[in-house]
Parts: C-alpha cells; structure tokens; sequence
C-alpha cells in the first residue's frame, strides 16, 4: 500500500549542547509529533547519563570515583562503553574516549590550571558484571566522540518503534536516516561553516561529521581544539573535516575519529563495518 | 583494499553570498499546543519592559536584554493558571532563532519549542589573488549553492544563547511575571 496521505513533522529542540532535529514522516500529525516528544525525553536520559559537564551523570561520577571503586552506571551507558572499547581495540587506540580535550577539562574545571595529562587510556577501563566499571589508572573518559551519535540512534530506535516509517534524526551535525526514504544532506565546507561544501544522500543509514576548526583556539600558549589525537595526546588542528557513513551513528561518530589519526587503518575498519568517509580540506 | 575514504578539496577561499537555510518548526499555535496540550486559552499578556525593567533582567540574569517588547501568553483552564508561554527570539554566531518557552505556574521550565531557526549566509573573504581569476567575468566571483536544504551535517552549532535566552526570561518571570 502506498501512503499516499502520508504527512511529514519536523521538530527541533536545544539538546546535548547543540540542536536537535527530528523528522518523521507517517500517516497522521498527531502520532509523529507524539513519536517525536518520546524520542527527545530518550535523548534527553542519555545526555543526562552521558554528559561531561553534569556533575550527576556517569561519565562525571566515573571520572571522580572509579578508580578507586567499582561504580554501577546504567545500562546504556555500559553499552557506550562496549561499543568504545570495541572501537579502541579494532583501532589499536586510534579511537580513545578516555583521553578528554584539555579543552574539555578546562572548561569543567574552570580555571586556567596547567593542561592535565592523566596517564591512563581505555585499556584502563574495566568492565565487569552488573554494569559496574573501575579505572586502573587516572583518566578523564569523555563519550563526547560517540554519545551524540549514540543518542541519534536511541532516538531513531524510538522514533521507529513508536510506528514512524521515514525519518531523520539530526544532533548537530550527527545525523541517521532510516526507512524507505532518501534524504538529501549537506556537509559544511571545514573552514566556512556557511558554505556547503558537499552533498550525499542517505537512505537506511548514518552520517558524522568531525571537525577540530571551530573550537580550534588558544590556551597557555598551545594550540588547542576538542579533538585530541589519542596516540600522542596533540590537539587536532586544521582547515578539514571528517565526515563517515555508516550504519549506525555512534560508528559514524567513532570512525570518524579513526579516520583522523589513523587513516590507514581506518580503511580496513570501514571496511569491516561497512562505512565509507569523506575526508574534506581547504 | 582502497576506496573507502574519499579525499576531497574544497576550495581554500569563498566569496559571495550564498544562500539562506530556514526552517519553520512551529507556528505559535502550534507551539502553544506542543507546549500545553491540555489548555483551554492563551491569554495574551504581552510585557513592554521599562530601561529600568531591562537593566534588572540583564543584572539577575547575566545575559544581555535586546528587546524591550515580549510576547507573552497567560495560560488557563477553566480558569485556572497553568503557566506562561513566552515567545523570544536569539541571534547567535551565525543564526536566528524564534523559540517558545513554556513556564509553569510555579515560574519553573515547563518544556522549550524552536520555532523557526534560520542561518543567514552573506560570507565574503577576501583574497586578492583569488578574486584575480575573475576579473572581466560576469557573476563569476559568486558562488551558487542550491536553496533546498533540508540537512546539514558538520560543524556544531553550539545552542548556548538558547540556554542564556532561558536564563534570561526566567529572570524576566522573577521581575515582571511573578505575583
């Protein structure tokens, strides 16, 4: 049966630091704008989870207690964690979310403190029965690089199973579509982030974009940005943009941190996942 | 095994105005609905705030007032308060944004709606050597992107001043609203 009474609903909210846009296609208004407001109270349990910055989420409990005792987070948080580490060991470390920006960690802490190097990485990270995790050593674990595109997908989860059929979901850039339809996107040329430098199309599946050059800025005299290359913990800088398709978004948004700081590897993993990237410089 | 990262260069220097991207999520009935499902009447309760009014807000507040005219609605059911729906507007680094807040009738955040969001595009960088290739050449310096654009993926935009807005009529609630 073709829908052809099929209507489309486009909301949008501030949410994990950025806005967030929903698209549903259906049948009737009222049941895509309800499927809409149940995908952003989902959002909004992850970013409450997830965050850096709220001294009540996981992540910033984690970074204050697990490394002296186990702590218990949430399920979905847990999965996070997986699903990074997964990452990190394909990657040899190429993706590491316990290596936070200095950025990141000035602004939690709010001083111009001396840049923090804490010495532990994500073969810390210990993982154990009843979603309990402990650090081995010091870290600052930071799910920026994949928690707003985990966020999409949980949003997309329940966009879908609250009987939407076409959809997209867009957290700032991170985005998925799934159902039949095709969705047009833009991706903003990396050093003028009003041009549009390049177009896909998406139908089915995800697209990240990572780009160091609008938080690119200056403290204690060194070049910093929001992206760190974990390998040799250097800020990344520059005029390009990383953007990767791929099934799901919180592999979009991990890959592409691949695709940054360790291009070669980064094509078998696209590979193996089935991703591709666009790798745009001025 | 290649062909799974695609290089591209994008041109290093870009001049002219392109175009600009709009997107209307809500009229204000609309918001009003998302907002309070259940009311009855918006009754309206627009606020012209004094100079005296505005530098209060932007003291309790920490965030500049730019507009002396608020639209504000008085929320009822069967005569009973349910809160306040204010509409306000932002402007940040690039864009434009109409936005609803929905207040309870305790002054706390009830829920927030984007209205419309627009970014307006009149970028020009020079670059005399650049621009060079274009001389004698008609609307050659111009760069033409297509209007339709319906999703943007790339650098974040980063929703501080809705956060600021908020803090900032909530401030306004406290001195204007509020008893």
């Amino acid at each position: 049966m073709t829908s052809c009474s099929s209507t489309e609903v486009r909301r949008c909210r501030p949410l994990l630091g950025t806005f967030v846009e929903m698209t549903a296609e259906g049948h009737d208004a009222e049941s895509m704008n309800r499927a809409i407001e149940s995908a952003f109270v989902a959002m909004e349990r992850v970013e409450k989870l997830m965050s850096f910055f709220r001294p009540d989420s996981d992540v910033a409990r984690l970074n204050r207690q697990a490394f002296r005792e186990q702590v218990m987070v949430n399920a979905d948080t847990f999965l996070v964690l997986e699903h990074g580490l997964a990452l990190s060991r394909a990657s040899n470390g190429a993706f590491d979310f316990t290596v936070a920006s200095p950025l990141l960690v000035q602004m939690v802490q709010r001083e111009n403190a001396p840049l923090p190097n804490l010495p532990g990485d994500w073969r810390d990270v210990e993982l154990l029965p009843g979603n309990r995790v402990s650090f081995r050593r010091p870290l600052h674990l930071d799910l920026g690089g994949i928690a707003k595109g985990f966020a999409v997908d949980v949003a997309v989860d329940c966009l879908r199973a609250t009987g939407v059929e076409s959809g997209m979901v867009n957290a700032g850039g991170d985005l998925r579509a799934f159902g039949p339809r095709k969705y047009l996107v833009d991706i903003r040329h990396p050093a003028f982030p009003q041009a549009m430098a390049h177009r896909v199309e998406l139908q089915g599946c995800a697209l990240a974009t990572s780009s160091p050059c609008f938080t690119e800025t200056e403290r204690n005299g060194q070049r910093v940005s929001h992206l760190v290359n974990p390998l040799d913990r250097s800020s990344l800088l520059g005029h390009r943009s990383v953007s990767v398709q791929a099934p799901e978004c919180w592999l979009a948004d991990g890959l592409a941190k691949v695709v940054f700081n360790a291009p070669l590897l980064a094509e078998t993993l696209l590979e193996e996942f089935g991703a591709h990237a666009f790798v745009l410089s001025a | 095994m290649s062909g799974r990262i695609h290089y591209l260069a994008v041109p290093a220097i870009v001049v002219g105005a392109f175009h600009g991207y709009a997107a209307v999520y809500h009229t204000v009935e609309s918001a009003q609905k998302a907002c309070f499902p259940e009311a009855a009447t918006f009754v309206s309760a627009d606020v012209k705030l004094s100079s005296q009014e505005m530098k209060a807000i932007e003291k309790a507040s920490g965030v500049r007032v730019r507009l002396e005219n608020q639209k504000i609605w008085k929320v009822e059911k069967n005569g009973q308060a349910l809160g306040w729906f204010i509409v306000d507007e932002v402007l940040g680094k690039h864009e434009f944004i109409t936005w609803a807040l929905a207040l309870k009738s305790d002054g706390s955040v009830q829920s927030l709606e984007i209205m419309e969001y627009r970014e307006t595009y009149g970028y020009e960088v020079r670059n005399a050597d650049w621009r060079a290739q274009f001389v004698g050449k008609k609307n050659g310096a111009r760069l033409k992107l297509d209007d339709d654009i319906k999703n943007v993926s790339g650098a974040t935009l980063s929703c501080r001043h809705i956060t600021d807005g908020v803090k900032r009529l909530l401030a306004l609630y406290d001195l204007v609203l509020k008893h």
